[in-house]
């Protein structure tokens, strides 16, 4: 069976070091914020069990959902979209970061430098831009209508993970890692993560009728009259509005590739094969002459040297960026540095079979004590 | 409980295990900023990275496979990355190694180095995990500065997490033995939506019921645990070590190439 996986989480590799700092640090100032918003809810001694809310979240990870149409695939749900319609942004993005944390440390889920991404992605955007669909569909009436509230989950769901989804490429782009041109990248992502958010929100108003029906205290209802059902409209409804918005994001993007969306100057700097393209604008230039001089990854001297085979000649290159110096280890100069780098191999090797041999030395030496 | 094969062997005891958690924590995230400072051609200036993780699996005596089942479980996504990689940057590039020459692109390089430095950032992650109980993790990482609040939730995260996942998988089978699998798609979804939302309001219930128990045996805001961290001699030994290795790697090693 394929479980359609939550296929969000940021990697360390994908990001350099300031991007990993940047996010870093702006998500600890908005889990903060979140944090004391969170302590002014709820009564302190409360707050650390919004753990055992984390655990319920993973648990709900494990009920699958067998996919309509796609035999064999079952998908599940996410739960950031969830958490925030049940407890309000602020404990959600609080509860989202412990479960990010648990992910990356124990699951080895996303990187330890890419925890700010993935909070931002997963927690922080996902729990605000899904909280206020919610809360615009639903609008200020103290007893909802049911399709109402479906619609409403159905919109905060889409929303709050393609949002979270769509910073993903811009992050890794910002990193200059990888060279995949923005657009193609958004596109691929925002595409996937339709189809994620669309079963997202069908499990999540799922949830929300059975609650509505059996608990309507923990979504802030008066108690239910008489017995609703989940309607078949509002499934059949909310299908047929996924499937527009995903025809309509991918031939927008089909539309905005050739002549390019405003950020896709950035990939300009990077594409190599698309350097004949001239852009008239002196703004776009302005960027792209910055960014090669300021840039903070050493790459693009590498890429000069490599382009035409030649050492970089301007200076602004070579000397602003002091690793541009170690970059082209075995590619740009192979008389000078192929015999080191085997050099290298050879010692590493050398080192791992010394370290090998004092670690069964260890063990050899332990096992006596333990049987005995 | 039936998960206790995530971090099992944190238990263990080996010299490695009996390290501070925060010098395993600073040496292991240090390890990873200089991972990805690398640039994205690198992939031979990777080479000395390899020792540090693999040191601290086989002195942990941790199985190497273990990390690797870990790489392997968590690729798709970054090789669906890679693959696409080379696709688009086709700057070609003359990589040697010895007597060997060969023209590749620069696409092949970063995916190579992506994968490469995936691996090695992983493989040092599981190392760490292995080789430290997660409550002394935590222990350490309260003491280096995390937020009180964070590292409690963590704790009952932790301690929750596989009595809410056996709950889970109980209600999954009493739901499939029901003929979940042949009822129609709204049914289904329905009956979705019942699981998690009957496991939500039990979650509810029982974390009132660990507050108050809690507030019964003198919780006020402020945990007390038995174990105690000691950052000892060896310990700083250790970070000196891995400082050291890290320079090495970064800044020694690529300029002996």
């Amino acid at each position: 069976m394929i479980v359609l996986p939550f296929a969000m989480h940021m990697a360390n590799e994908l990001l350099s070091v300031p991007v990993a700092g940047a996010t870093l640090a702006l998500a600890a100032g908005a889990v903060a914020l979140a944090g004391v918003r969170a302590r002014s809810t709820l009564d302190a001694e409360k707050l650390p069990l919004m753990g055992v809310m984390g655990a319920f979240v993973f648990a709900a990870q494990m009920i699958n959902f067998a996919l309509p149409g796609m035999p064999g695939t079952s998908g599940h749900l996410g739960g950031g979209v969830l958490l925030a319609i049940l407890l309000g942004p602020s404990g959600a993005i609080v509860c989202m970061t412990a479960i990010l944390i648990v992910q990356c440390l124990l699951f080895q889920d996303g990187g330890l430098l890419a925890l700010g991404c993935n909070v931002l992605n997963m927690g922080v955007v996902p729990a605000l831009a899904g909280w206020s669909a919610y809360r615009g569909i639903l609008g200020r009436s103290a007893a909802p209508k049911p399709w109402r509230q479906y619609i409403a989950a159905w919109a905060a769901a889409t929303v709050g993970v393609t949002a979270g989804a769509g910073l993903v490429p811009i992050q890794a782009v910002l990193s200059g890692v990888l060279r995949i041109p923005v657009a193609d990248f958004l596109a691929v992502m925002v595409g996937v993560h339709l189809l994620i958010a669309f079963i997202e929100g069908a499990i999540t108003f799922a949830v929300l009728a059975y609650l509505r029906r059996t608990r309507p205290a923990t979504l802030g209802l008066p108690v239910a009259d008489g017995r609703e059902r989940l309607s078949r409209k509002a499934v059949l409804a909310s299908l047929l509005l996924t499937a527009t918005l995903l025809a309509g994001v991918i031939s927008w993007f089909a539309s905005a590739r050739p002549d390019g969306l405003e950020w896709s100057y950035k990939h300009r700097a990077y594409g190599a094969s698309k350097e004949s393209v001239q852009n008239p604008s002196p703004t776009v230039r302005g960027v792209d002459a910055w960014q090669v001089r300021y840039a903070l990854l050493p790459d693009y001297s590498r890429r000069a040297a490599a382009l035409g085979q030649e050492p970089p000649q301007e200076p602004a290159h070579g000397d602003g960026a002091p690793e541009g110096r170690n970059q082209p280890e075995a590619e740009a100069y192979p008389n000078v540095n192929a015999w080191g780098s085997l050099a290298g191999l050879l010692g590493t090797a050398a080192t791992l079979g010394l370290v090998y041999l004092l670690a069964t030395l260890i063990r050899r030496r332990k096992t006596p004590d333990a049987s005995s | 409980m039936h998960h206790s094969h995530i971090d099992r062997f944190a238990q263990g005891d080996s010299p490695v295990h009996r390290l501070d958690a925060r010098a395993k924590l600073l040496a292991v995230i240090a390890y990873t900023v200089v991972l990805i400072s690398f640039g994205r051609y690198t992939v031979a200036g990777l080479a000395p990275m390899t020792v540090m993780p693999l040191a601290m699996l086989w002195l942990g005596r941790v199985p190497v496979w273990f990390a690797l089942r870990r790489v392997a479980i968590l690729s798709p996504f970054i090789a669906m990355l890679c693959l696409m990689s080379p696709l688009y940057d086709r700057t070609p590039v003359r990589a040697a190694l010895g007597p060997w020459q060969f023209e590749v692109t620069g696409g092949w390089l970063t995916a190579a180095d992506v994968a490469i430095k995936f691996t090695l950032g992983l493989t040092a992650l599981t190392a760490m995990m292995s080789t430290t109980r997660f409550s002394s993790l935590l222990e350490g990482m309260r003491r280096l500065g995390m937020p009180r609040m964070l590292v409690l939730q963590l704790g009952f995260l932790y301690r929750y997490i596989f009595v809410l996942i056996d709950e889970a998988m109980r209600m999954r089978r009493a739901r499939d033995f029901r003929g979940a699998h042949r009822a129609p798609v709204q049914r289904r979804l329905a009956a979705v939506g019942g699981v998690i939302g009957s496991l939500f309001v039990r979650t509810l219930e029982r974390s009132d019921h660990i507050q108050t128990a809690m507030s019964a045996r003198g919780y006020r805001g402020e945990p007390r645990g038995l174990r105690q961290l000691r950052f000892r001699l060896g310990d700083a030994a250790f970070l000196a070590a891995a400082a050291g290795y890290l320079l090495f790697c970064r800044w020694v090693y690529p300029q002996v190439l």
